[in-house]
């Protein structure tokens, strides 16, 4: 089938010739009407039933026109509802809900971070990017890493909140609190992020890749190698 | 803990399986020299039989101990309706044939049930739950058991005596033992040959059938498949019992399930054997204890009692 | 006269079974013969029949969809797009005879499949010999893309092979720290099916737990063939393991997980996306409640593609569900129909001669919003968009547990 497929007569509408519809050569149709009505209901219907339509019309000039018209608004219905029915189906969501916070939030890890000279031994620091693609602004809730022997602090402190379509740098510190309880040599360390936007608070992991997990547990092995150890940045 | 009685009694119950299986193997083979290889799917279609009476015989949420019983009618009806068949249409025409000539058959027709059960019975295609007894498992010192293999621990056993009163005390089981040690002397002694044999793939689809249910009671799902593995499996058990001994079929069988369980689980714990331990091997293992078996024993465990009429 | 009896039989036999195996594998849909356009074949293998034919038949079913998305809006003009599936059973001889068969078909312009790694390995070559792009929508075992030695140095093989599902590379370790670091397991018993798939996510798994201070208690291969597992759990629960870890599919995983907890073992089995199936849940019954499963991907609650997926899906009235990689095929199918489009429109509207190579160059370039987000390949092939989820039973279905993303 092509174009407008067959339709089925609908419920009291008894377009009689509707089921051929979908045959239609516009050529070799056109008995002498001057209503453009008529023409309209030639133009899809040049079945034998439509004739004999036709011919019954023409003897009854009085009801001609307001039967032809009551014809092709039957037509209109059908056809439009044909076309109503099969429509791409992108048309039905008008009014896109907006989208999960994790479907648009890339965090991805730049490389390790200067340590402030203060700071407490065995300490280091890591640069990340978090960016937000699209939808409302997404709200960083909370930022950890899920080691018992590691403690983590983000700057900016969490919450904070970012644009769609802007980036924000997000350094991140960690401290090694307990070595026993730390991975030597984790293969796919992750950040467990909290994010919030209009749509959904959720919880989600970014694996941040292998030079992630190499840079961490390089900076875990020189902080548990030496007790006193304060890893320095070059 | 002391797994060992624990992986004797899995042994035993995967055992008894294959026993309830291999017995059809035994019979008919003792009967007609014919390794019936549909019988495997015989085994699967009793399975199904059972789960039809369940589906669409029984109201919805009968209660198993009601509900078991009338499977079990299910299941064997329908094996044996289906052995009895394929005695009738695929084997009948082809006794006096080359023995290739029914062992092509018997192939052709397993690989012919298989696939009408997955074209027509419904949703077949993979893997259909089958219906569980209810309750907790029971403890015996240190071994557990399952609800469903209850059934299965009771079922062998019993089987295996009522079958050994009818063959030893029945006419019809002296008249198949007539026909086993020499048909044409059994035929000229008026004994009906052809109906013992077809009493002899009808019992052996009864076992299958019972095996089934156990199967979908024990696994709790049965599929298309389940009969091909499992048929090779007993085929195996009946001749490291001795092909055509009823007891060995049972008694290989269990040997059988109780070398490959003990083989998945205690190979891999000696020494240098690491690697061949898993219950990926269970199977070499077995296929080892088999060759043995026949290296020193060529008519298997129980063997001596039907002389080899090869 | 009894030979030739014999032969006749045993001859009348084997058509006969052949004819019913046959079933499963005839279900190439051409309804598409309208628009005196051009007409390309989007090929799919997947297994069709037996036990792993639910999520073979949600492949099959999502490319269909695709394909009738993309000819409904004239997504690309003057080109049809229609379907061949062939079912490879899961078997790797399977794969490879059915990848002669399409690269035949010159019609064919772009493959969606296999299910699985193993079959994958025995198809990449022949693919890539006839530069006919492969897209998998579920393939996860790493070497398939970054080469055998892929833990060391990565080294793309086949230059016509993609796949949108994430690698076994992160995803047993996802499951590894999952386990670990929120479910506080310490000790575990991993079992595998020895095939490609499970065997390589075993070992990622088990190396990363390793990794991260967990011990494991017990390794053991189950026979794929069999379904009795039982000396496999009495030997797990005496093990002591806190968590068992299952390399393979669910036609096996579902008996395994329930004879572990009639063992009286009532630990969680965790299982990769072979295992992330409704089917899973049927088969193992009741006490699967808390097992786990990563599978690729987000979530498909999360996503509003995936939501109109799923709804398109419905309309069509398909009569198997769409699985775990419905969202992956649809994704794949439709980076080919890019592919199509791409060549299509750099060469004034028509197919070129050497169809076959251009799109499997543009492949590499091809990006969208896709089911599954967004779609597009790395270097190797592999897909871009890494996400995953650990998913546990409760109440008889997969509910998300923890999503992450990858990005390195």
């Amino acid at each position: 089938m092509s174009g407008v497929g067959p339709v089925e007569p609908g419920e009291g509408t008894h377009a009689w010739d509707a089921p051929d519809a979908g045959r239609t050569t516009a050529a070799g149709v056109g008995p002498t009407g001057p209503a453009d009505a008529v023409d309209a209901v030639d133009a899809v219907a040049p079945t034998p039933a439509a004739r004999l339509f036709h011919g019954l019309v023409r003897h009854r000039g009085a009801h001609r026109r307001a039967v032809s018209a009551a014809l092709a608004a039957a037509f209109l219905l059908a056809g439009g509802g044909y076309l109503w029915a099969t429509r791409p189906h992108e048309a039905q969501q008008a009014a896109p809900a907006p989208p999960f916070p994790s479907q648009v939030v890339d965090v991805s890890y730049l490389g390790e971070a200067a340590v402030p000279p203060d700071a407490p031994p065995r300490t280091f620091a890591f640069d990340m990017v978090l960016g937000v693609e699209s939808g409302p602004p997404v709200t960083v809730t909370r930022l950890t890493q899920p080691y018992a022997g590691l403690s983590l602090t983000s700057a900016p402190r969490a919450p904070f909140r970012t644009k769609a379509g802007s980036v924000r740098k997000v350094v991140i510190t960690m401290r090694v609190t307990e070595c026993g309880k730390v991975p030597k040599n984790a293969g796919l360390p992750f950040l467990d992020v909290t994010l919030r936007n209009a749509r959904a608070i959720q919880a989600h992991s970014f694996i941040l890749g292998s030079r992630y997990a190499h840079d961490l547990s390089e900076a875990v092995q020189v902080a548990c190698s030496n007790e006193s150890g304060h890893h320095q940045n070059t | 803990m002391n797994e060992l009685p624990q992986q004797l009694v899995n042994g035993l119950l995967l055992g008894s399986m294959y026993g309830l299986v291999a017995i059809g193997y035994t019979m008919v083979y003792g009967i007609v020299q014919l390794i019936n290889f549909a019988h495997g799917e015989i085994f699967m279609t009793g399975a199904f039989g059972a789960l039809s009476v369940y589906l669409w015989v029984l109201p919805n949420g009968t209660t198993m101990w009601i509900a078991l019983p009338l499977m079990l009618i299910g299941a064997i009806l329908v094996a044996v309706l289906v052995a009895i068949g394929a005695e009738r249409f695929a084997y009948r025409p082809l006794r006096g044939a080359p023995r290739l000539a029914p062992l092509i058959t018997a192939i052709g027709l397993s690989l012919a049930l298989q696939q009408a059960v997955w074209a027509w019975y419904p949703e077949a295609t993979s893997a259909r739950t089958f219906p569980q007894i209810e309750g907790g498992p029971f403890h015996l010192g240190d071994v557990t058991i399952q609800t469903g293999d209850i059934f299965l621990l009771a079922a062998a056993p019993i089987s295996m005596a009522v079958l050994a009163y009818f063959v030893m005390k029945t006419r019809t089981g002296r008249g198949m033992q007539a026909t086993a040690q020499d048909p044409d002397t059994a035929k000229l002694m008026g004994v009906n040959t052809d109906r013992i044999i077809v009493i002899a793939f009808a019992l052996g689809a009864v076992f299958a059938a019972i095996g089934g249910v156990a199967y979908g009671l024990k696994y709790g799902q049965i599929d298309y498949r389940m009969g091909f593995i499992l048929g090779l499996k007993a085929f195996t058990a009946a001749v490291l019992g001795g092909i055509g001994n009823i007891y060995g079929a049972m008694i290989g069988g269990v040997v059988l399930g109780i070398a490959e369980t003990l083989a998945t689980a205690y190979i891999a714990d000696i020494p240098g054997m690491d690697k061949f331990g898993s219950q990926s091997w269970a199977d070499v293992w077995a296929f080892v204890l088999l060759i043995l078996v026949l290296l020193f024993r060529p008519q298997g465990l129980l063997g001596e009692r039907v002389a080899d009429r090869a | 006269m009894r030979q030739r009896s014999l032969i006749a039989i045993t001859a009348a036999l084997s058509a006969g079974a052949l004819t019913l195996t046959a079933c499963g594998s005839r279900d190439s849909d051409d309804k598409g013969s309208d628009s005196g356009g051009t007409t390309v074949t989007i090929g799919i293998d997947a297994p069709l029949t037996g036990d792993l034919s639910a999520l073979g038949l949600g492949i099959k079913n999502s490319v269909d969809l695709a394909a009738k998305t993309a000819n409904k809006q004239k997504y690309v003009d003057g080109v049809t797009f229609k379907i061949e599936a062939l079912d490879d059973q899961a078997q790797p001889s399977s794969g490879q005879q059915n990848a002669t068969k399409l690269v035949a078909d010159k019609s064919v312009l772009g493959v969606v499949g296999p299910l699985n790694s193993s079959v994958a390995e025995s198809m990449q070559k022949v693919f890539d010999d006839a530069k006919l792009v492969e897209v998998s929508p579920a393939n996860t075992n790493p070497a398939l893309t970054q080469g055998t030695d892929w833990a060391n140095s990565k080294k793309r093989v086949y230059n016509s092979y993609f796949r949108t599902a994430t690698t076994d590379a992160i995803q047993g370790p996802f499951a590894a720290q999952y386990l670990i670091n929120d479910a506080k397991k310490k000790k575990v018993f991993v079992i595998d099916d020895k095939k490609t798939y499970g065997a390589g996510l075993a070992g990622t798994f088990t190396e990363e737990f390793k990794k991260l201070g967990g011990t494991v208690a017990g390794t053991e291969h189950i026979n794929p063939d069999s379904k009795d597992f039982s000396a496999i759990a009495t030997k797990v629960k005496n093990s002591g393991a806190d968590v068992v870890y299952y390399g393979g599919e669910y036609p096996q995983a579902g008996p395994l997980s329930k004879q572990i907890k009639a063992a009286g073992a009532k630990i969680p089995v965790v299982g990769g996306d072979g295992i992330y199936s409704a089917d899973f849940i049927k088969l193992a019954g009741a006490t699967a409640t808390g097992d786990l499963a990563t599978s690729v991907g987000a979530p498909v609650e999360e996503l509003a593609s995936a939501k109109e997926f799923v709804a398109n899906y419905k309309t069509e009235g398909y009569k198997e569900a769409y699985e775990a990689y419905g969202g992956y095929s649809y994704d794949s199918a439709w980076a080919i129909i890019e592919a199509v489009k791409k060549v299509v429109d750099d060469n004034d509207g028509k197919l070129p001669d050497d169809a076959r190579a251009k799109v499997t160059a543009a492949m590499q370039n091809v990006s969208f919003d896709g089911v599954t987000g967004k779609v597009s390949f790395d270097e190797f092939g592999d897909a871009t968009n890494k996400q995953l989820t650990v998913y546990a039973v409760e109440n008889g279905a997969w509910k998300p547990v923890k999503s992450g993303t990858y990005s390195g």
